[in-house]
């Protein structure tokens, strides 16, 4: 029997939107896909493209970063900044061959504990029907494994 | 043919008799025929190798943020021989506050077949950035129409897999030289982040995995700043197209954000900007 692939999925969220928003889907006892590592960060602003890079080289199949709605901010403007930030790096990484699939960015904000479950429901279905992130995965394993001569 | 080197080199036995200048940089000779090589000349008996045709394509405002050429300097200005990417590249170190641009004599030239011996020069009027602002407007709204463009498009019409396949090829030749970093204007950080070990972001080995990550943080760094001078691309020994990824993202942040790095020596960096109602199609 061949188990089916669960994905590895890391979220980068900001502690005063998303990261609520993950308590209240816990609070109110909503079930999502427990496929999801979140990493709990001050602002979106704060999240540099150095953690996506070390998310997929540690073996993610998909990232996902979300944040305050804009206008919400805590730091007034560090959303905004991010939205600049992911519109160029998204297109990067698609440029070299990484999918927009594999990288989402959202808002949610503290009161949208369904939004958060739902978003991670869809992203892990999403993903499963893409399975592992191949290509990548075949770089980790060529470093991991002693050379073949 | 001559003229514009006669006339540059009259203006800067003046500006160094006079003392208004510490060092004039310029290009000479390499060791090779068909080369040519920065040159620094800070005496005017120095002047007469210095030489000025096709071949001098490197863009030199990469030594105006080199430490032990600043020390030099001892506030006094400095002539360079600049393109008008040059230019642009001398904007954008004054924007992110890393050089008076006011300290900075432009000696504007531009050669009509840039990397041909015979080819004419001709000479830009203008010894301040601020005089180069009409002719980079002219450059931003002809926007990248070139062969390069082509190519970006072939490239975008594969399978991600394809293209992932098509970089990997590419990238496995790099030797982790840094050529393409220590040729860049633009890449002045006195501690890079691939020398940072604690933590280590990305892999500092040579292998597929770690020449990805290094070539996409490079080219994330020069989004919205490279001016495509093309120093990077031509320094890589492994010949790997890095102008494509430089390209790629200028046209990103022309078309999303109406950016075009240089422009002025008072232009907000694009990343360290927004706007209110910047687009966001992509997020949930």
């Amino acid at each position: 029997m061949t188990k089916e692939f669960e994905p590895k999925i890391v979220a980068f969220v900001c502690t005063y939107c998303t990261y609520a928003g993950a308590d209240l889907a816990g609070t109110s006892r909503l079930k999502y896909a427990p496929n999801v590592r979140i990493v709990k960060l001050p602002c979106t602003g704060r999240i540099s493209p150095m953690f996506i890079l070390k998310a997929l080289q540690k073996g993610a199949d998909g990232v996902l970063i979300s944040g305050c709605h804009p206008g919400d901010c805590h730091f007034t403007s560090g959303n905004l900044h991010a939205r600049r930030r992911w519109t160029v790096f998204r297109s990067l990484l698609n440029f070299v061959g990484i999918p927009d699939e594999r990288i989402w960015v959202s808002w949610i904000s503290a009161a949208e504990g369904n939004k958060f479950a739902e978003i991670i429901n869809e992203m892990t279905e999403k993903l499963k029907t893409l399975g592992p992130f191949e290509p990548y995965k075949t770089l980790i394993r060529d470093i991991e494994s002693p050379a073949e001569i | 043919m001559g003229n514009t080197l006669e006339e540059h080199i009259k203006r800067t036995r003046q500006l160094l008799e006079c003392g208004e200048v510490a060092m004039v940089i310029g290009y000479e000779r390499g060791s090779v025929e068909n080369r040519r090589r920065a040159t620094f000349v800070k005496e005017v008996s120095e002047l007469e190798r210095m030489v000025l045709d096709g071949l001098c394509c490197e863009n030199l405002a990469n030594y105006l943020v080199r430490e032990e050429l600043l020390r030099s300097f001892d506030g006094k200005k400095v002539a360079i021989f600049l393109t008008t990417a040059g230019v642009r590249s001398v904007n954008i170190l004054a924007a992110e506050g890393q050089i008076n641009p006011d300290c900075v004599i432009i000696l504007g030239f531009e050669a009509e077949k840039p990397g041909e011996l015979d080819s004419a020069i001709k000479m830009l009027d203008g010894e301040h950035v601020d005089h180069y602002a009409d002719s980079i407007q002219q450059l931003k709204s002809r926007g990248f129409v070139n062969d390069r463009a082509q190519v970006i498009v072939k490239l975008e019409m594969m399978s991600a897999e394809e293209r992932f396949a098509f970089w990997r090829e590419q990238f496995s030749r790099c030797v982790k030289c840094y050529a393409c970093r220590q040729v860049c204007p633009m890449c002045y950080c006195r501690r890079c982040i691939v020398d940072c070990n604690q933590p280590q972001w990305i892999n500092a080995s040579a292998h597929d995995l770690g020449n990805l990550e290094w070539n996409l943080v490079r080219a994330f760094h020069l989004a919205g700043r490279c001016v495509g001078c093309g120093n990077c691309e031509q320094a890589c020994p492994a010949g790997i197209p890095l102008m494509l990824l430089n390209q790629r993202m200028a046209q990103e942040v022309l078309k999303e954000f109406n950016h075009f790095a240089g422009e002025s020596s008072t232009q907000l960096p694009v990343l360290a900007d927004f706007k209110k109602d910047d687009p966001e199609t992509f997020i949930l």
